[in-house]
């Protein structure tokens, strides 16, 4: 089937989302997140994109230090309808600053794909973008690379959709600055696998 | 959890049980035409004039033809299967409305869709659908092309959306005549259904 003749789902905004979880529809430990009104299934966590996660999570909390949070695979509020949880984020303060609400705009965020390569490319590249988060890694385990994704954009009228305008891909004998720590250099070794 | 494979994006499926506990709880608006097909909630085709005109001439001139003992919904839900509770444009069922008030009917003997936009998605995915749930009679109402759709004899078929397709298509113009196989001893004319 092409893609033209794919039906139009439902969308859920946060709110109906929040309510599929306080019914019992979805619980906090289903992997399931909400990116654009959809409730997107989350890739299998097979061993390496665990090892993935805790590694990318270890190196970027040493690069941020103090007055950062590292979260991983928590929820991020994206706008009215996303409420995504990436594998990894950075956002600014300690755990309690988001006792009430969750964080809303990470200075970082990346995603280990292996099955997920191109909803991680796509789909999510494009909300990321909207939500104008100016710095996006993905871990591509396919390939064992790191693909680096800045300066969000929407490229022309004849595209509507929101992506990436300066994709990098590092392999694993460079290093990677976040845009936001620009002092502190991180080995593209030291994040796979 | 099931999930479909097929496609870049995996999306949460509903079962039809969860489907109707959404609805009682409230979770979509009233009149939010949405159905829920294979387990996904599909959002249904806006409603022009010809087609809502469609669907009214479409129900009469099947209640006319089906005669007393059946009655023809509009947009009513059809309990079809574990993960689909579609509402056809117009469905034609034994008996009359009260025998529906504690569950919805699930094998209608004729299933009509009035398609403008949704053309391909009637065809292909709601014609699987159908087949896959042994539906012996579908008819698309084709506005684009002023005509009718026939389409039976189930067959299973790996390459269709749902495992199964119609064997059977025929078209049929506006000057024609068509017979629903649960009625055979009355013609309708075609152009008795098109706007």
């Amino acid at each position: 089937m092409t893609q033209a003749e794919r039906p139009a789902l439902r969308r859920f905004t946060r709110h109906e989302y929040a309510r599929l979880i306080d019914h019992g529809f979805l619980d906090e430990d289903d992997p399931i997140e909400l990116l654009d009104g959809l409730l997107l299934v989350k890739e299998p966590q097979r061993s390496p994109h665990r090892t993935a996660v805790l590694l990318v999570a270890k190196a970027v909390e040493r690069a941020f230090g103090e007055g950062w949070l590292v979260q991983t695979q928590s929820p991020i509020i994206l706008g009215d309808l996303s409420e995504p949880e990436p594998d990894i984020c950075v956002v600014r303060g300690s755990p309690r600053d988001y006792v009430d609400a969750h964080p809303t705009r990470p200075a970082l965020i990346v995603e280990v794909a292996q099955s997920g390569l191109r909803l991680a490319r796509g789909r999510k590249a494009a909300a990321y973008a909207r939500a104008r988060i100016a710095d996006y890694w993905i871990v591509n385990l396919v390939d064992r690379v790191l693909e680096v994704h800045r300066e969000p954009a929407r490229p022309g009228p004849a595209r509507r959709h929101w992506g990436y305008a300066a994709i990098e891909t590092l392999f694993a004998d460079a290093t990677v600055t976040a845009l936001a720590t620009p002092s502190a250099a991180i080995r593209v070794a030291d994040l796979l696998p | 959890m099931r999930v479909m494979a097929s496609y870049e994006t995996r999306t949460r499926r509903f079962s039809r049980a969860e489907y109707e506990r959404l609805i009682e709880l409230g979770v979509f608006q009233p009149g939010e035409p949405i159905e829920l097909i294979g387990g996904e909630l599909m959002v249904a085709e806006p409603q022009g004039v010809a087609h809502y005109t469609a669907i009214v001439k479409t129900a009469k001139a099947l209640e006319a033809a089906f005669g007393p003992g059946w009655h023809a919904r509009t947009q009513g839900p059809i309990g079809l299967d574990d993960d689909s509770e579609p509402e056809p444009d117009v469905a034609v069922v034994p008996g009359s409305p009260e025998d529906y008030s504690r569950a919805h009917p699930s094998r209608p003997v004729l299933t009509v869709e009035v398609a403008e936009s949704s053309l391909a998605i009637d065809r292909q995915r709601k014609g699987s659908l159908y087949a896959r749930a042994g539906l012996a009679d579908y008819w698309i109402l084709n506005l684009v092309d002023r005509v009718l759709e026939v389409y039976q004899e189930p067959v299973p078929d790996p390459a269709a959306p749902f495992g199964w397709r119609y064997a059977r298509r025929e078209v049929f113009d506006a000057s024609a005549r068509v017979t629903s196989l649960a009625a055979p001893e009355s013609s309708i004319p075609v152009s008795r259904l098109l706007p």
